[in-house]
């Protein structure tokens, strides 16, 4: 099997202690590798924040080493992005996140289901593929809760991303599926849960392992050298989303807090408060979702 | 970073902590002062969303009484200029921010604060 294949899982284990072994542990260790594969924006995300007007500031919820941060690069610091983060590693990387010399980010050491916000205090938030290492159905969604509750009730806008099950051709990744459970019918509408493998480079490996040997000083032994020493391989869970459970989180999310999901123009009722999905879709292996607040 | 922007935002979350927990009071903050460009757009446009008390409470905590008690009415490119000092120049680097309310302490180490809570914290 090869390292890009991705391995099914179950999550046997409560929740919490699922995520901290399976992914914040995984995260704080392959930091500086994980980070210097990840600088791309992926274009929605980059167009979403262009939109933005001047003066906005936002969230970015599971900011890993903040490559939205600084964005966008048409008009830097029109808005500001807050990246919160588990991993304390990658905060540290995300601080300075952007093209040298970078202006110093802001970045909060914070779990995406707390909530640590003045109500309603954000113009924005983005969470992009961050709510997949969720471990339960029911925790994601209150993250989705948690985004909805940190963004103005009048004119809030939100963007999440997560991995798909239905995967682009063009990816790195092998599947297994469950064809007979994919093809049975659309209801329940269930992802897949599973442990992405993450294979550390040679040449980090021996970056670590030098570093190492130096503290430890008459201990190296060149038999025992580190091109002997097979790459260490991390499997990180993920929550793979299935066609329209995406949708189905926000809407379940939104009814819990008791917010409408549609247009302003079919409600009446003063005080009302909704969402309307402006962006529904798939890409590159992704689902993303858009979200429009208001009130009436 | 913890600016005073960030902190204009945070609030504890500790379970059962909902009144009055909001702004966190700094404690023995170390701040580092880092010239940042002037957008005045920028500061003019989220004027409206500050909590405007508890950024100049939060200004004094830190050393800095250029803002008046009252929000202007008028923001002229003087205002502009103090509040874009006061929200984006000064760094708090160490120290805590401490809940008025509950008295849970948010650490700040390295000019990153801990917001995560223990799991009985959590609301």
């Amino acid at each position: 099997m090869s390292s890009k294949d991705v391995i099914r899982a179950a999550v046997l284990d409560d929740p919490q202690s699922h995520e901290d072994v399976h992914v914040h542990a995984i995260y704080d260790k392959i930091a500086t590798h994980f980070s210097s594969t990840r600088y791309k924006p992926w274009p929605i995300v980059a167009q979403f924040l262009s939109g933005l007007p001047t003066g906005w500031i936002g969230l970015d919820s599971g900011t890993g080493n903040g490559k939205y941060l600084p964005l966008p690069y048409d008009r830097p610091g029109s808005v500001l992005t807050i990246g919160l983060d588990r991993s304390r590693n990658l905060l540290h990387i995300a601080r300075t996140a952007g093209q040298n010399p970078s202006p110093t980010r802001e970045v909060v050491w914070g779990d995406v289901l707390g909530n640590g916000w003045r109500s309603g205090a954000f113009d924005y938030a983005i969470s992009i593929a961050t709510i997949h290492h969720l471990a339960s159905y029911e925790r994601r969604q209150i993250a989705v809760e948690r985004l909805l509750e940190c963004v103005s009730p009048s004119h809030g806008r939100i963007l999440i991303y997560v991995w798909a099950i239905e995967q682009d051709q063009l990816s790195k990744r092998n599947v297994p599926l469950d064809h007979e459970a994919l093809s049975e019918s659309t209801e329940p509408i269930v992802g897949q849960d599973v442990f992405v493998p993450w294979a550390m480079t040679p040449q980090n490996v021996k970056a670590k392992i030098t570093s190492n040997s130096k503290l430890q000083a008459g201990s190296s032994d060149s038999s025992d050298g580190p091109e002997t020493c097979p790459p260490p391989v991390y499997n990180r869970y993920y929550h793979m989303f299935a066609k329209g459970e995406l949708t189905m989180l926000v809407r379940d999310a939104a009814k819990a807090l008791k917010i409408e999901v549609g247009v302003p123009e079919e409600y009446t009722e003063p005080g009302t408060r909704g969402i309307t999905v402006t962006q529904d879709g798939w890409e590159r292996s992704n689902y993303y979702v858009e979200l429009r607040c208001w009130e009436i | 970073m913890v600016r005073l922007i960030t902190h204009n935002l945070l609030a504890c979350h500790v379970k059962g902590c909902t009144t009055n927990n909001f702004p966190l009071q700094f404690q023995d903050v170390q701040i580092e002062l880092q010239e940042a460009e002037f957008n005045p757009d920028f500061v003019r446009n989220l004027l409206p969303r500050l909590e405007w008390g508890a950024l100049v409470d939060a200004a004094k905590q830190v050393g800095d009484t250029s803002l008046p008690p009252e929000q202007p009415e008028m923001t002229d490119d003087d205002v502009l200029q103090k509040l874009h000092h006061v929200l984006l120049e000064i760094h708090i680097t160490e120290g805590a921010m401490v809940c008025s309310n509950c008295k849970h302490i948010y650490p700040i180490s390295n000019g990153i604060p801990n917001m995560l809570l223990s799991e009985h914290e959590i609301g």
